[in-house]
């Protein structure tokens, strides 16, 4: 049974012991500490190495500025520190400050220090056990520090059971490692398990874009360098740079967002929300988009003093961060523009060059020694000899009604009109339809194919999305109103942001229990399944936070009604109608890709469409 | 090669065979056998197999090419282009006493024709009804077509010099789409039916989930002038209405709903024929025989809604205008706007009516027309996509709109023609 009500004077090494849980949750919050040191120290070189995940050892070398003897005493005591010149917790440059770190290791691990002081001829080591410094002995080393941690939380059994495998606290230890190696291009980093190197960073020198870029493709891979535009961005002191992932390149996960506040890796709510924000009109909800971004702000302007070991930070002015982040964000997506399309069309092409298609092809024929068309290609060569049925209906105004015949062949060949070529449009004349859901387009230097459904309702989209803007979302009224079962609490939370959702263009209102009435839609929606519509808006206010206006989730919302606003994948288009979405396409921003971050196009070149072939 | 030809035929009737004089050990599926085996002439068995045939043909007739490709443009249309039964792509003929019955279906609709021909044997089988169609549209205008079919061969189709064989299938795999009992029919002339069709169509919902308005509601209705055969449509955003004088036979029928792609295959068909048209029906089946042309239909099994309604009784002020000059008005006003929003705002004061459309993105447009308008002011948005379908359907020079307010639903009536009646619902902004 506890004693209860009785107060009791904890030890020093209690204390100690709950200050290293603070700091020191696991091996890979260790390493951050010890490698965080290392680039306060200045190193160019840190090499670290990790046994059993950290359990066995933890070791770090740099080639910083070192420390004397005298230092070394120091620095393993409790709240010693060297980086905070007037005790000044306002003004922090350096990584570490609160002088917790190494005392925290030493009271729950066997640390030991050897350093050798920039300048001296003389290196020195320092044990600690149980948090008890033992005395500082002469030792051979050369320049900088190595500080080796052992048998970590040896001292602290409970903490030890919530260790993970080996594997994810490396794992764990190595993400930290590659944050940090963002931070500093100028570095070189090595990170082994005492067998084997897993990861190296060589120092790319300056902090200048290229340097950055280069050091990012190190660690998110060579496809990240070819799909990033480069973030530079000022305002009131703060500055924006780094580089981010193109909407089309993006994950199902957050875990490749590496931000940084002046050097420091962050995982703040407020700089991830406005990512998110920034992004949320390419990306879908369930995307995420790869990036690093750094934040460089005056150090009076950030209280990084929240949770020693929460990657928290507090600004003195969130929205003008908030607003920097997106804004620049948005700006540079925009103006990468149609460059998600070309990226991607490479990728295409790879897939459908022979060589890529391994062997034995499962299609290609028994003998094997006909050329082999891509399947798509063939198809379509196929299908482009079936006859023409001609146009169904009606299309002087080239609107998107539905073709009552099913008669046509999957693919449509246009007669040719002359050789335009498309030169007059980027995104060319078209030239057919292929199984109802792809347009197939001439430009003067190779051919488009577009996503019919992908490209119409981003159009739709941005169409909402402008309309809104301008404060002029027309809604058809209807004359027949329909009546929406749904769950009691989703026809409340519906009811309840009523208001916000006739500024939309929906007008709903309570139909009894647990049912709406729809009374009015967005007129760009034209016959579209209200049904299907409503129930999806119920289902995105349910996911939302109920204090988020629906303004701030404009583009799930407006994503929501554009996929029923339009043309489905298998709708057979006149010539006119296609030609009417190209030209639409050209006008409109952002139209490269859909809401879902998918491209909405693909280029070919003809010369790329020769390599296939061989002739070139 | 020295093998007994006939013992090796016998073998053939097998799945997978193992012929003796294969000593390899594989097994050869018999197709590929027999493909080897046809091309090993024996001229004795051929010409013995010729007279054969004669006794064994299965069906046979001629027929004027050009009234074969008509029948087959009249039944060809409803075979779906990719079918995945195999059946449904063919075309069934029936030959009997100088008459070939062809038949085509989808399992919704099915289309049958009866033409003149010159019957040799009598039979039937399927064939592929887009390739026949082919074939007959390029043979020579005024040719004689000879179909004919041997027991175990393939369709032979002969005109002139040329010659086809068509894989086939058998007559007893097609579906038959039997009419049921069709206790209540009518007759209409073709006209008629064309005006109900063509005035209500356009309104015809294309949005899948609301399958009940796919189609034309055909009912009779109770009017201060007795009771009318009605059609209806609407896709919810407008309404049309179109009433028909009851024909004979029609009363006491069920109300019915005619799925779109019945009224586009009847439509068709009405063009083609003059006179009556009978139309027979229960309340899940219809039937339209137009002479030796026949059109079995299955009907929309939903509700129609009760669209009464929503059909406003006391609208009080009245626009009066030119047909030609508010249809032309709209087309103009609406080009600026690229949108599928297209709305046009209605602007009505005393005689003159002002059209105004706003895009955000290209300008504005606006022009006035004279019109015959006494009520109080008056502004209201349409979709000008909308306003123009139901301008093309008006006869009459003049349109009388019937206005409430810029929510209320607005009726649009032809001058000329009382009996139609369109419904409009505003758009707002
Ligand atoms: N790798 C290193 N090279 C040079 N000095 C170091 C190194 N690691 C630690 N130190 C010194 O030890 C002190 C204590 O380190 P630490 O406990 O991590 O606290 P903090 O980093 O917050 O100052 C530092 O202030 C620094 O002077
Ligand atoms: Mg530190
Ligand atoms: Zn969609």
């Amino acid at each position: 049974m506890q004693q209860a009500g009785i107060i009791q004077k904890l030890s020093e090494r209690t204390i100690n012991r709950i200050a290293a849980g603070e700091v020191v949750e696991r091996p890979a919050s260790a390493v951050k500490e010890l490698v965080e040191n290392a680039l306060d120290a200045g190193a160019t070189r840190v090499d670290i190495v990790l046994r059993d995940g950290g359990r066995e050892l933890i070791s770090v070398s740099d080639d910083g500025c070192g420390m004397t003897a005298d230092e070394l005493v120091l620095a393993v005591e409790r709240h010693a520190t060297s980086k905070l010149a007037d005790e000044d917790l306002v003004n922090i440059a350096t990584l570490g400050f609160r002088g917790e770190a190494l005392a925290s290791i030493g009271s729950v691990a066997h640390l030991t220090v050897t350093s050798r002081a920039r300048g001296s001829d003389s290196a020195w080591v320092v044990q600690v056990d149980g948090g008890k410094g033992q005395a500082v002995q002469p030792a051979g080393h050369g320049n900088g520090t190595r500080i080796e941690v052992r048998d970590l939380f040896y001292a602290t059994p409970a903490r030890l059971k919530f260790m993970k495998t080996a594997r994810a606290e490396y794992g764990q230890a190595q993400d930290v490692i590659k944050r940090l190696a963002m931070a500093y291009p100028g570095a070189a980093f090595t990170l082994g398990d005492g067998k084997r190197t897993t990861f190296k960073a060589p120092a790319v020198g300056s902090l200048a874009g290229d340097a950055r870029l280069e050091r990012l493709g190190v660690i998110l891979g060579r496809e990240f360098r070819d799909n990033a535009v480069e973030i530079n961005a000022e305002r009131e002191g703060l500055k924006l740079t780094g580089f981010a992932g193109l909407p089309t390149y993006s994950r199902g996960t957050s875990s490749q967002q590496y931000l940084f506040v002046n050097g420091r890796p962050v995982k703040d709510r407020l700089l991830l929300g406005a990512v998110r924000g920034a992004y949320q009109d390419f990306l879908a909800r369930n995307r995420h988009p790869v990036l690093a971004l750094f934040l460089d702000v005056p150090p009076d302007f950030v209280d990084v003093n929240v949770h020693p070991a929460k990657a928290e930070v507090r600004f003195r002015d969130a929205g003008l961060v908030r607003g920097l982040i997106v804004s620049s964000l948005r700006h540079a997506l925009s103006a990468a523009g149609h460059r998600a399309s070309t990226t991607v069309a490479g990728a295409a092409l790879g897939a459908m060059r022979p060589e890529n298609l391994g062997n034995p092809l499962p299609w290609s024929p028994p003998g094997g020694e006909r050329t082999s068309l891509p399947k798509g290609l063939s198809d379509a060569s196929f299908a482009s000899q079936a006859p023409y049925a001609g146009q169904t209906y009606d299309n002087s105004q080239a609107h998107f009604t539905s073709s009552d015949s099913l008669m046509q062949p999957s693919a449509r060949p246009v007669e040719a009109e002359g050789d335009i070529g498309g030169a007059d449009y980027p995104l060319g004349t078209a030239r057919g339809q292929l199984h109802a859901t792809y347009i197939v387009s001439q430009i003067a230097d190779g051919l488009i194919i577009v996503d019919q459904h992908a490209a119409h309702e981003r159009l739709v989209y941005e169409r909402m999305k402008k309309a809104l803007a301008d404060k002029k979302v027309a809604r058809q009224v209807l004359l027949l109103p329909e009546v929406v079962e749904l769950e009691e609490t989703s026809a409340a939370r519906l009811i309840a942001r009523a208001g916000e959702l006739e500024a939309m263009g929906l007008v709903v209102e309570a139909f009894g229990d647990g049912a709406v009435v729809v009374r009015e839609v967005p007129a760009m929606l034209g016959d579209t399944d209200i049904k299907g519509l409503v129930r999806d808006m119920a289902d995105e206010l349910t996911d939302m936070d109920e204090a988020l206006s629906l303004k701030e989730r404009l583009g799930d919302v407006c994503g929501t009604m554009a996929c029923h606003g339009s043309v489905r994948a298998g709708r057979r288009l006149s010539v006119p109608e296609m030609n009417a979405l190209l030209r639409e396409m050209e006008a409109t921003p952002h139209s490269g890709q859909c809401n879902h971050g998918r491209p909405t196009y693909v280029e070919l070149k003809l010369t790329d469409i020769e390599k296939l072939f061989g002739r070139r | 090669m020295r093998v007994a030809h006939s013992t090796v035929l016998k073998q053939c009737s097998g799945q997978w065979i193992r012929p003796n004089f294969i000593d390899r050990g594989e097994v050869i599926p018999a197709q590929v056998l027999g493909a080897i085996l046809c091309t090993l002439k024996n001229p004795a068995q051929d010409s013995q197999r010729h007279k054969y045939e004669e006794e064994r043909q299965i069906m046979k007739f001629t027929i004027e090419r050009n009234s074969l490709l008509k029948t087959l443009n009249h039944v060809q249309s409803v075979v779906e282009r990719r079918n995945t039964i195999p059946i449904l792509s063919n075309v069934m003929l029936e030959a009997s006493d100088d008459m070939v019955a062809f038949t085509a279906t989808d399992l919704d609709i099915a289309v049958i024709e009866n033409t003149p021909a010159n019957v040799a044997v009598k039979g039937s089988i399927t064939v592929p009804a887009h390739t026949l169609h082919d074939i007959v549209r390029k043979l020579p205008d005024g040719a004689e077509v000879e179909l004919s079919l041997a027991e175990g061969e393939r369709l032979t189709v002969k005109a002139g010099r040329s010659r086809f064989q068509l894989a086939c299938l058998p007559k007893e795999d097609f579906p038959v789409m039997s009419a049921g009992d069709l206790p209540h029919r009518f007759k209409l002339m073709s006209e008629e039916l064309k005006r109900l069709i063509d005035k209500a169509r356009f309104a015809i919902s294309t949005e899948e989930t609301r399958y009940y308005l796919n189609g034309i509601y055909l009912h009779v209705a109770e009017g201060d002038s007795g009771s009318n055969l009605r059609a209806v449509a609407t896709d919810g955003h407008r309404l049309a209405q179109v009433e028909q004088e009851m024909p004979d036979g029609a009363m006491g029928m069920p109300g019915v709903i005619l799925p779109r792609k019945t009224v586009g295959e009847v439509r068709k068909l009405v063009d083609e024929f003059e006179g009556g048209v009978d139309i027979s029906l229960s309340d899940t089946k219809v039937r339209f025989t137009f002479d030796s042309t026949t059109v079995i239909s299955k009907l929309i099994d939903g509700t129609f809604p009760d669209y009464t309604r929503v059909i406003p009784i006391g609208n009080d002020k009245m626009l009066e205008m030119d047909c030609k000059v508010f249809a032309e008005a709209v087309d103009r006003v609406s080009t600026i706007s690229s949108d599928k929003t297209r709305s046009v705002k209605l602007s009505m004061d005393s005689d003159v009516l002002t059209l105004s459309v706003t895009s955000p993105d290209s300008g504005t447009a606006t022009e006035e027309v004279v019109a015959g308008y006494q009520a109080d002011a008056l502004e209201i948005g349409f979709n000008s996509r909308y306003l123009l379908d139901i301008l093309q359907q008006i006869e009459g020079d003049s349109v009388q709109v019937q206005l409430a307010d810029p929510q209320s639903p607005t009726i649009l009536q032809d001058q000329l023609d009382e009996a139609a009646l369109y419904v409009l619902m505003p758009m707002r902004v």
